[in-house]
């Protein structure tokens, strides 16, 4: 069986040759453990500076959720050589751009500039990695913005909150069952030293990639490296907490009610691989089969076929520990909730038992290949998912080279298997989102 | 034809002198401004009138093609909402393929092809971009109709008015041009459930024909594609097409209110209210304003370092983020200053809102600032060519808006010139502050009294625009 699938992988790599360019770069540690990733390319006058801290909400501890997101918002609060609010404004001066994002697994700050501000991407994240402002002004102000962030993003939301519930009886005993934006009441009751020391513990060099991308000269990148980051110190090693998950036995079914919408949804959840696992992939494919484009099973059967649906859709949200791959419908016709579910159950149960046919499969590998080849289109979309390798992929930068072979080397059998063994009913989340009254 | 142009970003101009030990107080002085090198693109025009503009750039293997109709704002009236629906039934089969046979053709070669009721994209691996292209013209051109297909989409539609109906986003992006154009006017009006229950399958047959046309048509090919190539495949796309003319409407002017006012909408499970700060404005590309109100709305309210997102999150913490715009083109626009805040501080906000607009409107700004913002756009100038679909979109402007041809060649420049007593004036002119609109959407019971002490006149509307009486 093993040697069968090796072949079968081994085949399909070779009449699929992966067409996406291949991405060039430098890369090498700081003494204080800070990991650099240089790209070069000189198409345009631009260039990215990024920084991926290897902490997210799953770094977090009950009791003091949110901290991660929060210190995304801290973290542009200025530092010792920067007054409040300076740090955007400094960006904008000198005609930046620049932003962050938080996942359960790291956050990610970045700016691009016209090339020749090369240095002052450098300066604004060095300042923030060795002496960012961590006090009570700032705390109090990003407090207040992050709680409307909440409002917006969730609360106002329509579906917003889904992904929450559903978590939360996914992961129990793992920082994945909260969500990176965290709770508010643990915010509020947060004492400045514990934010200082959530930033010492877990904002040091070695839990960190500095990733640049555009048009630079290597070596002078690496001299302006030295300059601004070699005094950053290196603080102590961090380690990672690990969880271990017990498996869900029996079918969760919930119920949560949200009052922005007038259409209910049913969704199914299920606890999927971590995102270096091949089975990760083979999900992934997996849900563009079922609802991924026009073609595909859920949709050309409930929405245009059976009109039971307005819209189904598929997809494997990956983490660096798990996943979630969840399935989801919002009915038309007045189509009863557990019909939908019905249908989609019907298909996952085919997924399971017949293999897909070879030409969804080639459907397949063309379109991750059409998205693989898209996916770095710009500086800092390089940057970033250079810095994803390695922060994600144990230290393999080269992944982004190697993300669509890979892909292309999984199989119909390894699709089918991974169906079977981790999109399980009694191991699964059900949940009917209900228009609250 | 294909001439490159390479500007220096003077506003970023500063040289550099490195190399000295590490002072971390100081500011980094940034190297020699980069030039900034750009080319049109190649074009040529097909005899049915269809206009192509062909960027090469052969970094990815593929290739995006986008088709636009320039037919204007285009009112639907007591079938508003006809336009989506014909847009979405393009993609519902042709005459020689079913929807479940277009889609399947699509997805085989991993392509993604779109139809609208305003043209259409296909973008696909350089190998596969034929396939792709020509399925999107098959899309526009041959379309099927079928019943079944409408009945779904109509049904759909209506779905989805519902599911927005307490959204209070999606209701404040219906209410604002509603209330500003009004709601006969192209640009206020929107799809209710009766527009769409009252749409036939022959509406959109007519729809179809008055809209979907080669007229006004321009065809951008943007990647791994050669002009020759570009040129071989849309006329074998689209050169025999035939349809209607188009002219652009002319629409008159609607005007402000006599006085400031504040308009709301009622809606009870909102968390967070979305405040608009509204005005109508007529701001052609080739006005002699238009750099000077670029600059002047990115010091209002440009982005996280202007004064509205400065006021409203940075220091009272109100709101996630407080932006403004404001409209140019051929037609109306508006100026918008938003936030979504919660409810408990909307008469605050306000208050905030119009300070900001005030200060605009009767103080210089300092030298400082307005040279923050000329540098913010020589440097979005310089970051936007990363984009090789930029020089396209220059191209396409200059021939919609009848613009000089060295239009973005002098962009910088002119930029560079605007004064503080420029930006001033037209504050004054495009921000209005006496003669505007204060149009909140969400729990009016937090905050009516506090906007009723604001001295403006309060008129409530429901979430389709319609007056209340409080009576």
């Amino acid at each position: 069986m093993k040697l069968k699938l090796l072949l079968a992988s081994a085949t399909s790599a070779l009449v699929l040759q992966a067409s996406a360019q291949q991405v060039k770069f430098t890369e090498y540690d700081l003494a204080n453990g800070l990991h650099v990733i240089l790209h070069q390319d000189k198409t345009a006058p631009v260039v990215a500076v990024s920084v991926m801290y290897h902490v997210g909400s799953k770094d977090e501890i009950p009791g003091r959720t949110g901290f991660a997101h929060f210190f995304e918002h801290l973290l542009f609060e200025g530092s010792d050589n920067m007054k409040r609010g300076d740090f955007m404004k400094i960006v904008s001066d000198n005609g930046g751009r620049n932003n962050a994002n938080t996942s359960q697994d790291r956050t990610f700050y970045y700016e691009t500039f016209p090339s020749n501000q090369l240095e002052l991407g450098l300066w604004l994240e060095s300042e923030r990695m060795l002496h960012p402002k961590i006090e009570e002004a700032g705390v109090r102000t990003q407090n207040e913005v992050v709680k409307e962030e909440k409002r917006m993003r969730v609360d106002n939301q329509p579906y917003g909150k889904y992904i929450d519930v559903i978590s939360r009886h996914l992961f129990q005993g793992h920082p994945y069952r909260w969500q990176p934006i965290g709770s508010m009441a643990d915010l509020d009751a947060a004492k400045l030293q514990e934010f200082q020391a959530f930033f010492k513990k877990n904002y040091v060099p070695a839990n960190a990639v500095l990733s640049i991308a555009g048009d630079i000269s290597i070596e002078n990148t690496k001299a302006l490296v030295e300059k601004y980051f070699a005094e950053v110190p290196k603080g102590n090693p961090v380690t990672k907490a690990e969880y271990v998950l017990k498996p869900i036995t029996k079918e969760i079914v919930d119920t949560a009610y949200d009052a922005n919408i007038q259409i209910p949804a049913i969704m199914t959840a299920y606890r999927a691989p971590g995102m270096r696992s091949r089975d990760a992939k083979a999900l992934n494919m997996l849900s563009t089969l079922l609802s991924g484009s026009g073609s595909s099973r859920l949709s050309t059967k409930m929405v245009d076929d059976k009109k039971t649906a307005i819209q189904v859709s598929a997809f494997n949200l990956t983490m660096e520990d798990y996943g979630i791959y969840i399935a989801l419908a919002l009915p038309g016709n007045n189509t009863p909730l557990n019909n939908l579910l019905a249908d989609i159950d019907a298909e996952v149960l085919k997924v399971q038992n017949e293999l897909i046919s070879e030409k969804e499969f080639t459907k397949l590998q063309n379109q991750f290949e059409n998205a693989a080849v898209s996916a770095n289109s710009t500086m800092i979309g390089l940057a970033e998912n250079l810095a994803d390798g390695y922060t994600f992929h144990a230290k393999n930068t080269n992944a982004i080279n190697e993300e669509l072979k890979e892909i292309k080397s999984i199989t119909r059998e390894e699709i089918r298997a991974a169906a079977r063994k981790y999109l399980n009913k009694e191991s699964r989340v059900v949940l009917y989102y209900l228009p609250k009254k | 034809m294909n001439k490159l142009y390479i500007i220096a970003l003077t506003g970023l101009l500063v040289q550099s002198v490195s190399a000295q030990k590490l002072d971390r107080s100081k500011l980094p002085k940034p190297g020699p401004a980069p030039a900034v090198a750009f080319s049109d693109p190649v074009s040529f025009k097909l005899p049915n009138g269809i206009t192509v503009f062909v960027v090469e750039n052969h970094k990815l293997p593929k290739v995006t093609a986008s088709f636009i109709i320039d037919a204007g704002p285009r009112t639907e009236g007591a079938k508003a909402g006809v336009l989506d629906i014909m847009g979405s039934m393009l993609g519902e089969g042709t005459a020689t393929q079913t929807k479940v046979q277009f889609d399947e053709a699509v997805d085989q070669i991993g392509a993604n092809v779109r139809v609208s009721s305003s043209g259409g994209s296909a973008t696909a691996l350089t190998r596969y971009f034929e396939p792709a292209f020509l399925l999107m013209a098959d899309a526009l051109r041959n379309p099927e109709f079928p019943q079944a297909s409408f009945e779904k989409l109509k049904s759909q539609a209506l779905t989805g008015i519902k599911s927005n109906a307490r959204n209070p986003s999606a209701i404040s992006k219906r209410i604002v041009p509603a209330l500003s154009y009004g709601v006969s006017h192209p640009m206020g009006e929107f799809a209710t459930e009766k527009t769409v229950t009252s749409i036939t399958l022959d509406d959109v047959k007519m729809a179809y024909q008055n809209n979907i046309t080669p007229s006004r048509g321009f065809i951008t090919f943007v990647g791994d594609i050669k002009p020759d190539a570009a040129k071989v495949l849309t006329m074998k796309a689209f050169g025999n097409w035939k349809g209607t003319q188009l002219t652009l409407p002319k629409l008159a002017l609607v005007s402000k209110p006599s006085k400031t006012e504040i308009d709301v909408v009622d809606m009870p499970n909102a968390v967070q209210s979305e405040i608009t700060v509204t005005n109508l404005v007529d701001l052609p590309l080739s006005s002699p304003d238009y750099h000077a109100v670029l600059l002047a709305n990115q010091i209002l309210g440009g982005g996280a370092d202007a004064k509205l997102f400065r006021n409203l999150r940075e220091k009272h913490g109100f709101t996630y983020g407080a932006y403004s715009s404001t409209g140019s083109g051929r037609f109306q626009a508006a100026f918008t200053a938003n936030a979504a805040v919660r409810n408990e501080k909307v008469d605050s906000a306000v208050v905030e809102f119009l300070h900001e607009i005030k200060i605009m409107r009767t103080e210089k700004v300092s030298e400082q600032l307005l040279q923050s913002a000329k540098n913010l756009y020589n440097g979005s100038f310089a970051l936007g060519l990363e984009d090789p679909a930029r020089t396209a979109g220059f191209a396409r402007n200059i021939v919609l808006n009848n613009l000089p041809k060295d239009f973005y060649l002098n962009y910088l420049k002119k930029i560079n010139a605007v004064t503080a007593e420029d930006v001033l004036r037209v504050s004054q002119k495009y921000f209005g502050l006496d003669d505007t609109r204060i149009i909140i959407v969400g729990k009016k019971d937090v905050y009516l009294t506090g906007l009723s002490k604001l001295g403006y006149q309060v008129n409530l509307f429901d979430t389709y625009a319609v007056p209340v009486n409080t009576k």
